[in-house]
């Protein structure tokens, strides 16, 4: 219809079909593309009473609405499904080049529907759609099984995604990794993407994205480079990672260690982006499409027991997945697990996760050698935690346990091992001591997809450069909110920061353009969602589009059934003091909490005890169709 | 004096690719790798990318084999110069140039290179990584004779 605006591209693996499906104008101005058009996709065919396992359960990959475009760092790619994690709707989100070439290829969603009988993978080649055979493939790890299909499809600048031996075990957190080390981590996406005999998705692309207003478009394109490019923190991103401000966190006491049990160490330099510079583990900086920021890695170990490790990464996730979090400062050991993960396709932060809370049930007694195959599994032991990392990406002995995920796990081992599995809704928390970062600690418990960053990030609350202290004082009109230990204004924090991400999503932008940098402000997204499609939107109108694909998200889960009693944190962090708080111990209340959830509920407008969103809220987003369904699945907040 | 010719510097190119977006769109007001005259190589598993772009041979053998001289360049500035109007579309030009510079234009089939934007490449002023440099090769080859004997760390 559009030229710019790309088709959905639908397949059916059951029947080995394929078709093409055009965004419609009213669908675009009000879920903008991206993240907001698959919410909506999954929203009408996936309903309740779907396995997320099954063939039922859709898959969704989407580049961004500006993906492909020279809009700086707008190349990201977001999958969408049901999570077999937590039964409830995820997002995860990859950087790579994958998602440009799809747009290339004439489409800016592929949704994947049904099981192949065997394993396929899917070749894009601009209008052709062909299911190949995959059954050489299977049992690949992910940088093999890149490479063979680049071979056999005698190119080597196609863009793949795929999934290693964890998706194929179905493993809970399985990753779907784009261009070898870019992770799809969170929620096992991966496993949905296993459970449908897909090993990979090959793309390739001739055409050309020309904006509705090209040369308006350019232009706005030129002035957001520069505001990105003048922000203070660009630099460090680029020199050090996102690792490169593993230090800090550390030193503000929110950087989680020993499965949480501590949120600061003495001597955390061995796991920085500093040390994997200047010890000379890190070869290059690299950057995904588009990208003008430039934070992730490739790096390498030369010499010693860990020698001829090669990886993109590690992040700072992952650095504290393996280093603080299993007690393990040696930082070839770190990379080494990284360079696993990435090639069995295992999210990181789960994996560091559930192997955490497996040393601290053997540290505490809940499981005996005899458990764990006669392996011992203790802090800082990084021979046994590399070894743990292949059982569960092959589901081998108590690896298929932790494969599981640790909620399953810990209902698997019994006694108190449920209070150290530090996840909500059934997903590994990240490294974030929430303890001392109470906008977190809001976000992570609104958060649909479970306990985590990547669905609001809210850095700002740290005030840690100029430009997010002028932004809380933008939100809550008071700089003195930047300060990560009050309870007072979270909700307005999180309200912005959760409508800003998403309109980030929708377009492709990466987070750390808008919500960890600024200089993509929603002002800018909304100029450029403009000059691109031909359809004037307002900052208004894109924040609100933002609300309305967060709102979506959470009817999602409300049609399964969710309430405010899944809106929590992990036990441990309720109810567990952390000592390292700088100057004080720290925890989260039920009353911090629920006074913080009481409040944010109230900005949505949704009903504050069932924290379900009423018909007055979603009529005031056009969302009486939702409303509808809602009221006939009994489940409105009125 | 060598002419100035967009030069790459592999350590610091990030493979960002905005080099191909940008120079797409100068060109064809569009957002394409395909059609930007200057192409990043990627090794995704070893995270290792370098772009390449037309070197301004000096003896430029797209311009020998070119049949109906389409393939020329500006002696001045050394710019290279296809005559669309002439180009068979042989793709010669595209097989006889040994760095892989030269492609066909997916669109107008006619061959593909890049011209240094008439004295300023677009390419080389939005590299943020400043992996591109525009300057006479005698001068990368100063600075690289430098470099290396300056990573001597000689006292």
């Amino acid at each position: 219809m559009y030229q710019h605006i790309k088709d959905i591209l639908h397949v059916d693996l059951t029947k080995q079909t394929w078709w093409r499906e055009p965004v419609r104008k009213e669908e675009l101005l009000h879920y903008l593309g991206g993240r907001g058009i698959s919410a909506r996709i999954l929203w009408n065919h996936v309903r309740p009473g779907v396995d997320p396992l099954g063939p039922e359960n859709l898959l969704i990959f989407a580049a961004g609405l500006l993906s492909g475009t020279a809009a700086p760092s707008s190349g990201r790619t977001t999958v969408t499904c049901l999570s077999p994690a937590t039964g409830l709707y995820m997002k995860t989100n990859a950087g790579g080049y994958w998602g440009g070439e799809l747009k290339y290829a004439g489409y800016g969603h592929l949704v994947v529907h049904g099981r192949s009988e065997k394993p396929v993978f899917l070749w894009i080649d601009d209008d052709r759609v062909e299911f190949r055979d995959a059954t050489a493939l299977w049992g690949l790890d992910v940088r093999a099984a890149d490479g063979a299909i680049k071979h056999q499809l005698e190119d080597q600048d196609i863009q793949i995604c795929a999934i290693g031996q964890a998706g194929e075990n179905l493993v809970n957190f399985a990753a779907v990794m784009f261009s070898v080390y870019n992770a799809a981590g969170r929620c096992g996406a991966g496993a949905v993407m296993g459970s449908k005999n897909l090993k990979a998705v090959a793309v390739r692309g001739s055409g050309a994205i020309v904006p509705a207003k090209p040369d308006r478009f350019h232009q706005l394109v030129l002035e957001s480079r520069e505001k990105l490019l003048a922000e203070s923190g660009i630099e460090g991103m680029y020199l050090y990672g996102t690792a490169g401000s593993l230090n800090w966190v550390n030193e503000m006491g929110v950087f989680a260690a020993y499965n949480f049990q501590r949120s600061r160490l003495d001597d955390v330099y061995s796991l920085t982006g500093q040390c994997l510079a200047e010890e000379g583990f890190l070869k290059r900086r690299v950057a995904c499409f588009s990208c003008i920021i430039g934070c992730h890695r490739y790096a390498t170990v030369e010499q010693g027991e860990y020698a001829g490790t090669y990886s993109g990464g590690p992040e700072l996730e992952t650095m504290g997945a393996f280093g603080t979090g299993c007690g393990i400062l040696k930082t070839e050991a770190v990379m080494k697990a990284n360079e696993l993960c990435n090639i069995y396709g295992l999210d990181t932060i789960s994996t560091g996760a559930v192997i955490q809370w497996a040393m601290e049930c053997a540290e505490k007694g809940a499981l005996g050698p005899e458990d764990l195959d006669g392996e011992p599994l203790q802090w800082g032991d990084a021979a046994a935690v590399n070894k743990m990392i292949k059982k569960i990406a092959l589901r081998e002995g108590f690896g298929a346990v932790l494969a599981d995920g640790v909620k399953k796990a810990a209902q698997h081992v019994g006694a108190d091992s449920w209070k150290w599995a530090v996840e909500a809704k059934g997903l590994e928390q990240s490294r974030v001591d929430t303890r001392s970062a109470k906008s977190y600690a809001l976000a992570f418990a609104v958060n649909p997809r479970g306990a985590d960053h990547l669905h609001t990030e809210t850095f700002a609350e740290f005030g840690l450069s100029p430009e997010s202290r002028d932004l809380i004082k933008q939100i809550t009109g008071d700089e003195k909110y930047a300060s990560p230990y009050l309870t007072e204004k979270r909700a307005e924090i999180v309200r912005w920061h959760e409508d800003c991400y998403a309109a980030t999503d929708c377009l492709g932008f990466c987070a750390f353009s808008s919500t960890a940098l600024y200089g993509i402000t929603p002002q800018a997204m909304a100029a450029l969602f403009s000059a691109f499609t031909g359809f004037d939107l307002t900052e208004a109108e894109l924040m609100e589009a933002g609300k309305r694909v967060v709102t979506l998200e959470r009817c999602f889960n409300v049609r399964l059934g969710a309430t405010r009693k899944e809106d929590l944190l992990p036990w441990r962090l309720m109810n567990e003091e952390t000592p390292d708080r700088p100057g004080e111990k720290a925890i989260n209340t039920m009353e911090e909490l629920d006074g913080m959830l009481d409040r944010y509920y109230e900005l949505h407008g949704w009903n504050v005890e069932s924290a379900r969103p009423t018909r007055e809220s979603l009529a005031r987003l056009g969302m009486n169709d939702v409303a509808d369904e809602l009221a006939d699945a009994g489940c409105l907040g009125d | 004096m060598d002419a100035k010719a967009v030069v790459a510097v592999p350590d610091r190119c990030s493979g960002c690719k905005q080099c191909e977006l940008i120079c797409s769109f100068v060109y064809e007001k569009g957002y394409s790798p395909r059609l930007s005259r200057i192409k990043v190589v990627h090794f995704e598993d070893r995270g290792l990318s370098v772009p390449v772009t037309c070197a301004y041979c000096d003896r430029p053998v797209c311009e020998e084999v070119c049949p109906v001289g389409a393939m020329t360049h500006n002696p001045d500035t050394g710019a290279a110069l296809v005559k669309e109007e002439l180009c068979l579309g042989c793709k010669e030009c595209v097989n006889a140039c040994p760095l892989g510079a030269v492609e066909m234009h997916p669109g107008k089939r006619v061959a593909l290179r890049c011209d240094l934007c008439g004295g300023d490449p677009a390419c080389v002023r939005h590299c943020s990584y400043k992996a591109l440099k525009f300057e006479p090769s005698h001068l990368g080859v100063k600075s690289k004779r430098r470099a290396r004997v300056e990573a001597w760390n000689l006292e």
